[in-house]
């Protein structure tokens, strides 16, 4: 059979090939629906094509979908491919706090890639429009209304090529914006197959003939969600289950009965998510799962933890779960999703990190992510632009079919991030026996239960509260110091050391983060003017900051921590 | 237990800070140290315990104590 070489196509082969497979979405209580097949999925994809049409959505134009996962979400998402429109899933909304902050991203998003139509839901639009934000508003549409219009007569889907453009993904800028990824047809095939023969290999042929089922709760404005389940599953007719984000978040337990419930099972997570499981499934409730079929879990996204991995291993091991079910992997949405996955499949294997990470996380062992998806190379370069020969540390840069031809209407951001048909990915580490492991990152950036954060976000808080009017330095880091994975610190300038005063610029500053980033700040200290570490050029250096402050060599004005760190101060 | 009372024995347990310490001023995460797991976990044990459904855009609105106290009274 000729390969499918567009992912319109991939899903009509995909649904003459498995009929009777389809996606199930699990409801509020955990239960899932009956779900829908793939053949029926398909026309219903076409048919939201032709209302989007009628809508007006214009073909090769960015439309943004911000939806929490339901049927609406996938189907007009899909529908806009087909119509050959250029979708994009963005977060309906955050969580607590974090509303005014999310209309003002969602209409700074839509305006820098020109995005003429937003799904998403009423009271999305009504808040729009309390807001005063009246573009956004004119431009939402809800799903309701989309299901009420004639399909446009005539209608056909769009015809790509291989290497259009067919979907963005968005992801943080190093200016704290967000960019779209501009992905191609044939990257998001070349992904979803790698992913499908990668995972599949150890257990005897392509994951899709081997396993039967996809559980998951990642959202699908997340790449993980949206190419390692929703693509997995569409291209290659896995039976995807797929509940919400918040239902996982606050009941883990519903997605562990569910990676019993579908036969041989697929899941994917980043690392924050197999811990929140240790913490939040007690030993009884272990007593109550059946995680025997449960045959791969792709661990990613964020720095794989070992202890974590033992810890689930240990906690999970009495359901059926075994070790070698573990498939550490990693990726970023710039690649479509995975650059390396472990392809062997016999346990997370460590390897002790070896000297030079000065950007390191400062972990003693790390855990190796597997070898790259076929047709890809992973080169460690050296900052003199030079190879870095195995086990020495460097910036892992990848080449390859997956890679993104550039961010959308941004030609400067996609100069620097691809170079000589390299991917640079930001991301430290080394190759060893063709196995990549990764140390750390050459960019400030901060992951927080799998999600981007920028310091620049958190300093120009910190820098602007109480009357700092913007003269105040300060740099924003991560530590990552326990099995919760990274924690933010703000190291913060004052030229005050009143108490008081320095107690009412700490809440003013954790209220700003609280409200527009929703993340708690594991710690705010305070320095004198001057005393955090600058280049020449005036510009903090973050990670210098971040080693004294893990070194105890970071001077605090005040808090109890400050006694001991004068102590070991040089 | 009152809706209050049920409220701010979850918060307590969920946020591990004690009881007495929450009021109405307190920030769910620049004080109770919510981050975006335990937000939803709180949302979700509340819309149980409670029997009521709160929007995704409600709960964006949400930053203290109060709001959610404030939100429940009004939706009765």
């Amino acid at each position: 059979m000729v390969e499918a070489t567009t992912l319109t196509d991939a899903l009509e082969r995909n649904a003459e090939r498995r009929p009777g497979r389809g996606i199930h979405l699990i409801g509020g209580r955990g239960r899932a629906d009956e779900g829908r097949r793939y053949p029926d999925l398909l026309q219903s994809f076409k048919a939201a094509g032709a209302r989007l049409a009628a809508h007006g959505v214009r073909r090769r134009e960015p439309m943004l979908v911000a939806l929490p996962t339901s049927r609406e979400l996938i189907e007009y998402w899909m529908g806009a491919l087909f119509h050959g429109a250029l979708p994009v899933a963005m977060a309906p909304v955050g969580s607590a706090g974090a509303l005014a902050v999310h209309l003002q991203k969602l209409d700074d998003v839509r305006r820098r890639i020109g995005a003429g139509t937003v799904v998403c839901s009423e009271s999305l639009r009504d808040e729009a429009r309390a807001a005063g934000l009246d573009e956004l508003a004119g431009a939402c549409v809800t799903a309701a209304e989309l299901d009420g219009l004639a399909p446009r007569e005539g209608w056909r889907q769009h015809r790509a090529e291989p290497d259009e453009i067919a979907f963005l993904q968005l992801t943080s800028g190093s200016t704290g914006r967000q960019r779209a990824v501009q992905i191609s047809h044939r990257s998001a095939l070349h992904n979803a197959h790698g992913i499908d023969e990668t995972i599949g290999g150890p257990l005897g042929g392509p994951a899709s003939e081997v396993l039967q089922s996809i559980v998951s709760w990642l959202p699908l404005n997340h790449d993980m969600g949206l190419i390692g389940c929703l693509f997995l599953s569409l291209v290659h007719g896995f039976d995807l289950y797929l509940m919400q984000p918040k239902s996982f978040l606050a009941r883990p337990i519903w997605w562990l009965k569910h990676l019993g419930e579908h036969g041989p099972t697929l899941a994917e997570a980043p690392n924050f998510a197999f811990q929140l499981c240790v913490e939040r499934v007690g030993a009884e409730a272990v007593g109550e799962l059946d995680l025997s079929n449960w045959r791969a879990a792709m661990t990613g996204a964020e720095m794989v933890r070992p202890e974590t991995i033992d810890a689930f291993c240990e906690r999970f091991g009495p359901a059926g779960f075994r070790p070698e079910t573990f498939r550490p992997c990693y990726g970023l949405a710039e690649a479509t999703l995975a650059v390396t996955v472990d392809g062997v499949a016999k346990g997370a294997r460590t390897h002790t990190a070896p000297a030079g990470m000065e950007r390191g996380y400062g972990l003693t062992d790390v855990v190796s992510v597997g070898q790259p998806l076929p047709d890809t190379e992973v080169g460690i370069f050296q900052p003199d632009g030079g190879r870095a020969p195995d086990g020495q540390i460097g910036e892992i840069c990848v080449n390859g079919p997956s890679i993104f031809s550039g961010y959308y209407n941004d030609p400067e951001a996609s100069a620097e991030c691809l170079v000589d048909g390299w991917l640079r990915t930001g991301d430290l580490g080394f190759l060893e026996a063709g196995e990549l492991y990764i140390t750390g990152r050459t960019k400030d950036l901060i992951i927080v239960n799998g999600n981007n954060l920028m310091p620049h976000e958190l300093e120009r808080i910190a820098e602007n509260a109480s009357e700092g009017g913007g003269s105040r330095r300060s740099a924003a880091f991560s530590i990552a110091d326990g099995p919760e994975g990274e924690r933010v610190v703000l190291a913060i300038e004052v030229s005050d050391t009143d108490s008081e005063r320095l107690a009412a610029i700490e809440r003013e500053v954790r209220l700003g983060v609280g409200h527009t980033i929703s993340v708690p700040l594991a710690d705010v200290v305070f320095v004198r003017r001057g005393r955090l570490s600058k280049t020449t050029s005036g510009k903090v250096q973050r990670n210098r900051v971040r080693q004294q402050y893990l070194d105890g060599k970071l001077e605090r004005i005040d808090g109890p921590a400050a006694q001991g760190d004068r102590d070991t101060q040089s | 237990m009152s809706k209050q009372d049920e409220t701010l024995a979850l918060l307590a347990e969920i946020s591990g800070h004690p009881r007495e310490e929450i009021d109405r001023e307190k920030d769910l995460v620049a004080d109770l140290g919510l981050d975006s797991p335990k937000t939803l976990r709180f949302l979700v044990d509340l819309e149980e315990k409670l029997d009521v459904e709160i929007s995704d855009e409600d709960a964006a609105k949400m930053s203290t104590v109060g709001d959610i106290l404030d939100y429940l009274v009004a939706t009765g």
